[in-house]
């Protein structure tokens, strides 16, 4: 990375490290109660407290305020603090501005709430069923919002939002199948775990508010800001440094409304800066319940797939009604299949709000139908590499959102990780090895998804080609360590033939730095480096017109090399770039450029264009499970994604290990659990992620390009959804338990061992015939 | 952008301390309150950013530093403790001023980081490791590290450049820090101790 000897000493400054002459740290006072009614609070003790500038409550913002209080990227029903009834266990009731953190921690145990409490509902499904406790009363105020975002709101329900997908003609689809199959699947609420928590520092001068935020969004933190205090976009200057990580939790605002309302009411500068406990309940990724029916004609061809989702979004939608489309559609997977249905729907419940999550919803989606492929191959009697081979997509067919597919590579990638594994297609029956005399399983498993990026799109760059010779690449696009900026700098160097040392990156500052929609869903790459290549196309244009008078030749016998312009093939009659500049009194030659994607799905059917291309990546996974204890062990891993043109190998090569390394987390350890909305392992001790002794001994990365493309492809997320399901059918190849639910924890394999040993003889040597029997139950064969 | 010592405004209950310890070489006369801990006079009282909180409890090790050579998490001290101590954190590692510690080095030779917010932990770890155990094997290493997470899971890089140091450092090792003693730890306890990083 280009800024590789800051990172290495720690200098390299992130939100947290900003400090202003004066300036006061915030702290919140979060909700005790689910969903309860506020009766009173009184902050009179906390007000009184020596070094307390400010204690705000949410009727405080609607009364004393002329500031709007909600904010949400889709629905605006999320306030700043809590009005009127609190709707999950943490939110945050009133806020605490004091000169030093201690006093405003001290101040809010002197704060009293009253709570009454109302019915709560934590569950998706039970929250979907009418008639159960509604976590907003009033229809949700729908705001501005993204262009691919489709509303179908049901007001007096929580479902919050849903999507629907009708491809073909299911039910024919289904009648036409020699087998039927439906299942269902789950994966919990989980939390990203950046090791930088949220964290905001702002400042009002006059009626200008400048805001520094730990987020992937400045220009979504800005129209927020923007709209809650009726202010000019002009008006709201979003800073951002690096990220300490973001993996969608720091998509879209969450704590910058109230350091911001805190700013205005102190007329100071404020800072919030969230403990670990506070950021597992500021956003999670969506838990998710999935049924999943899948018909296949006698050559295991499937001709039809009906799904519904019922997505768990939480107190508040944040961005849940546009991902449960991802999601959604996502249960199509990368089979072409004439035949798709799918209901898919966000619901509100009494637990902290679900938002963006690395995967975006298909890894949920994907957990489901990779799962049911290995079942289904079981149920069949078929190779599960060969049940995928007959249904993967390949150029020319229509993907699920009904647009043809092109520059496929899911039947390479996956095969190669089935070779990466040893998987034996000749003799795939053959399934587990027996070690440590008979202790320990090994066996493999596969997966292979497709991921879409959001459709349509934008952003945009600036550049200035400085007098020096100097580029000066203006992005409001985040460096979150997924290595943007040196990959824009590799991007910018190749463009106007300039050493890489010779190129800056900004970061995003909204006052300087033009549009970029979000740096997110895996798009950065190909669309802020578009609009970079677009912004130097026109600073080349510039310069050449320039070169060619100054060296009086054609402007088409001019070439742009190493950092100067030359006659074709006359290096020593060449003029440095800012030899030009400096000639021309230019002060700096400036480009602008923009990239922008079209597409969209239709509200009815959700066909259309679902994304500008299809990221592509497959898993291969081999396990060792301990079948006493049911500890299971990542031996190996292959990972294989498609990149169709690397900018930066060794970042890509980190990003897709750190699939692997999330994936595995998600895969074995990582869960959200609640007791009545009090969330009970919100902390790095009692919830486990991915450690250096969880990465499977035996990992492989490919990162498959293809020569004949020069389209990038973005591969910070594609990587991570096959890592589950993977692994999940290994550990069914490895025991016969097949589990359903993520995640694969051992309770649940010895659960299933122990089921096995009642019902039927223990498997031994090959897969028994008890799991095979058991699969086969559920299968239904239409007459 | 460093951080400025926040003001010392009273609360009733609070009782101030003089500590007097030294960072990264240098004698620092700090006030700090019982609860502070040695990360939060790290960050607010001498100033340093390099050494950040990731869990607050002890578990995720982007704190680590060294405190009289012994491998410690910043958040698990008391300020109090520190008191007379010879504190190092991943700043005073380098030999010189400009210069760069050979673990740093192999860092950025090998990119074993992405966010990098937990990059000072594991090279302070990686420096505790090497020092206790000069020609720890991968294995070894991986056990080690094992109370220091990278959420971005840069390991494997991570790993590669912790083994590449070992050759690097085999030559000569410049730090004030010196060698540092794991024995002298005390386990936070939850069965894993490789897992676990300390209080000393």
């Amino acid at each position: 990375m280009i800024d590789a000897r800051e990172r290495v000493t720690g200098q390299v400054p992130y939100v947290m490290d900003v400090a202003l002459p004066g300036m006061l740290h915030v702290k919140l006072l979060r909700s005790t109660a689910a969903h309860a009614k506020i009766v009173h609070i009184d902050a009179s003790r906390a007000r009184a407290l020596p070094g307390v500038a400010a204690v705000l409550t949410g009727a405080d913002i609607v009364e004393k305020t002329d500031v709007f209080p909600y904010f949400g990227p889709v629905f605006r029903d999320q306030p700043a603090l809590a009005i009127g009834k609190v709707r999950f266990v943490g939110e945050p009731v009133a806020a605490v501005a004091a000169a030093d953190p201690d006093i405003a921690q001290d101040a809010l145990d002197l704060i009293e709430v009253d709570y009454e409490d109302l019915p709560a509902v934590f569950d998706a499904l039970e929250a979907f069923e009418p008639g159960s406790p509604l976590v907003h009363e009033e229809p949700p105020r729908l705001g501005q919002t993204f262009a691919d975002v489709i509303i179908h709101a049901q007001s007096g329900t929580n479902i919050c939002n849903s999507f629907r997908l009708r491809k073909g003609d299911v039910e024919d689809g289904f009648a036409r199948s020699t087998h039927v199959f439906e299942d269902e699947f789950s994966s919990p609420p989980v939390q990203h775990v950046p090791l930088e928590t949220h964290v905001a520092v702002a400042s009002f001068t006059g009626d200008h508010l400048t805001i520094w935020s730990s987020s992937q969004i400045p220009y979504q933190v800005r129209s927020q800001l923007s709209e809650m205090f009726h202010l000019p976009a002009s008006s709201v200057r979003v800073i951002v440094l690096t990220l300490g990580g973001g993996y969608g939790a720091k998509c879209y605002p969450k704590i910058e409304p109230i350091t911001a309302i805190m700013a205005k009411v102190t007329g100071k500068p404020v800072r919030l800066h969230l403990s670990r406990e506070e950021e597992f309940i500021t956003v999670t990724k969506h838990g998710v319940t999935i049924r999943m029916k899948t018909g296949l004609d006698e050559r295991g061809k499937i001709l039809a797939r009906k799904a519904t989702c019922w997505f768990n979004t939480g107190a508040y939608a944040d961005i849940g009604p546009r991902l449960i489309k991802n999601g959604g559609y996502g249960t199509g997977g990368p089979h072409a299949i004439d035949n798709v249905w799918v209901d898919s729907y966000a619901i509100y419940t009494n637990i902290p709000p679900a938002g963006a999550f690395r995967g975006y919803g298909i890894s949920q989606a994907a957990w489901a139908y990779e799962t049911q492929m290995d079942m289904i191959a079981e149920r069949l009697g078929m190779d599960p590499l060969e049940l995928r081979r007959i249904n993967l997509l390949q150029d020319g067919d229509t993907v699920m959102t009904g647009e043809p597919i092109r520059d496929t590579h899911f039947r390479e990638l996956l095969d190669e990780g089935a070779a990466r594994v040893g998987w034996d297609h000749g003799d795939w029956q053959n399934t587990r090895t027996l070690v440590d005399g008979g202790r320990k399983a090994r066996a493999k498993g596969l997966s292979c998804i497709i991921k879409g990026t959001v459709t349509p799109s934008t952003s945009t760059a600036a550049a200035k080609l400085n007098d020096d010779g100097t580029l000066q690449v203006l992005t409001s696009s985040v460096e979150m360590g997924q290595g943007l900026q040196t990959a824009m700098a590799f991007i910018a160097a190749d463009a106007m033939a300039l050493p890489l040392d010779r190129v800056s990156i900004s970061s995003p500052d909204t006052e300087f730095t033009p549009y970029d929609q979000q740096t997110s869903s895996s798009r950065t790459t190909q669309a802020m480096g578009g609009a970079i290549v677009g912004a130097i196309d026109e600073i080349k244009l510039k310069l050449r017109a320039l070169a060619s008078e100054q060296l009086e030749i054609s402007p088409d016998d001019l070439e742009f090399s190493n950092g100067r312009i030359q006659p074709k093939g006359t290096p020593d009659r060449g003029l440095d770039y800012g030899e030009v500049v400096r000639r021309d009194r230019a002060g700096n030659i400036q480009g602008s450029g923009t990239f922008q994607t079209k597409g969209g799905l239709d509200p009815e059917t959700g066909l259309g264009i679902g994304s500008v291309h299809w990221h592509q990546a497959a898993g291969a996974a081999e396990v060792e499970v301990d079948l006493e204890t049911g500890h299971v062990k990542l031996l190996g891993y292959h990972a294989g994604v498609y990149s169709g043109r690397t900018i930066n190998p060794v970042q890509a090569e980190l990003q897709t290990e750190g699939n692997v390394a999330f994936g595995v987390g998600q895969a074995l350890y990582e869960e959200l659990l609640f007791d009545n909305g009090q969330l009970q392992n919100g902390n790095l001790g009692d919830y486990m992620i991915a450690s250096i002794e969880d990465m499977p001994g035996n990992l492989s990365v490919n990162v498959l390009e293809n020569p004949e493309s020069d389209e990038i492809h973005g591969i910070g997320e594609t990587s991570l959804p096959p890592v589950m399901p993977a692994i999940g059918n290994a550990v069914y190849r490895a025991t016969g338990v097949r589990i359903r639910d993520l995640p694969i924890t051992p309770e649940k394999i010895l659960r299933g061992l122990s089921e096995i040993r009642d019902g039927a003889p223990a498997i031994d040597g090959d897969l028994g015939a008890a799991a095979e029997s058991s699969e086969r139950a559920h299968e239904e064969v239409l007459a | 952008m460093i951080e400025q010592p926040v003001s010392e405004s009273a609360t009733a209950t609070d009782e101030w301390l003089s500590l007097t310890l030294t960072v990264n070489g240098q004698t620092q006369h700090v006030r700090a309150r019982t609860q502070h801990t040695l990360l939060d006079v790290l960050r607010d009282r001498v100033g340093l950013i390099d050494t950040r909180e990731g869990c607050g409890v002890g578990m995720c090790g982007a704190c680590t530093v060294l405190v009289d050579n012994r491998i410690v998490s910043g958040c698990l001290m008391l300020a109090a403790q520190a008191d007379g101590r010879n504190v190092v954190t991943v700043e005073g590692l380098a030999p010189a001023q400009g210069e760069l510690h050979p673990i740093q080095e192999a860092f950025i030779e090998h990119t074993g980081f992405q966010c990098s917010y937990c990059t000072p932990g594991f090279i302070v770890a990686a420096k505790a490791l090497l020092d206790e155990t000069p020609e720890a094997d991968a294995d070894t290493a991986r056990a080690y590290l094992a109370g220091n997470l990278c959420r971005c899971g840069s390991y494997v890089k991570i790993l590669d450049a912790v083994m590449d140091a070992r050759e690097r450092v085999a030559g000569v090792d410049g730090t004030a820090a010196g060698g540092t003693n794991r024995e002298a730890q005390i386990s936070t306890g939850d069965g894993d101790g490789a897992r676990t990083p300390v209080a000393g």
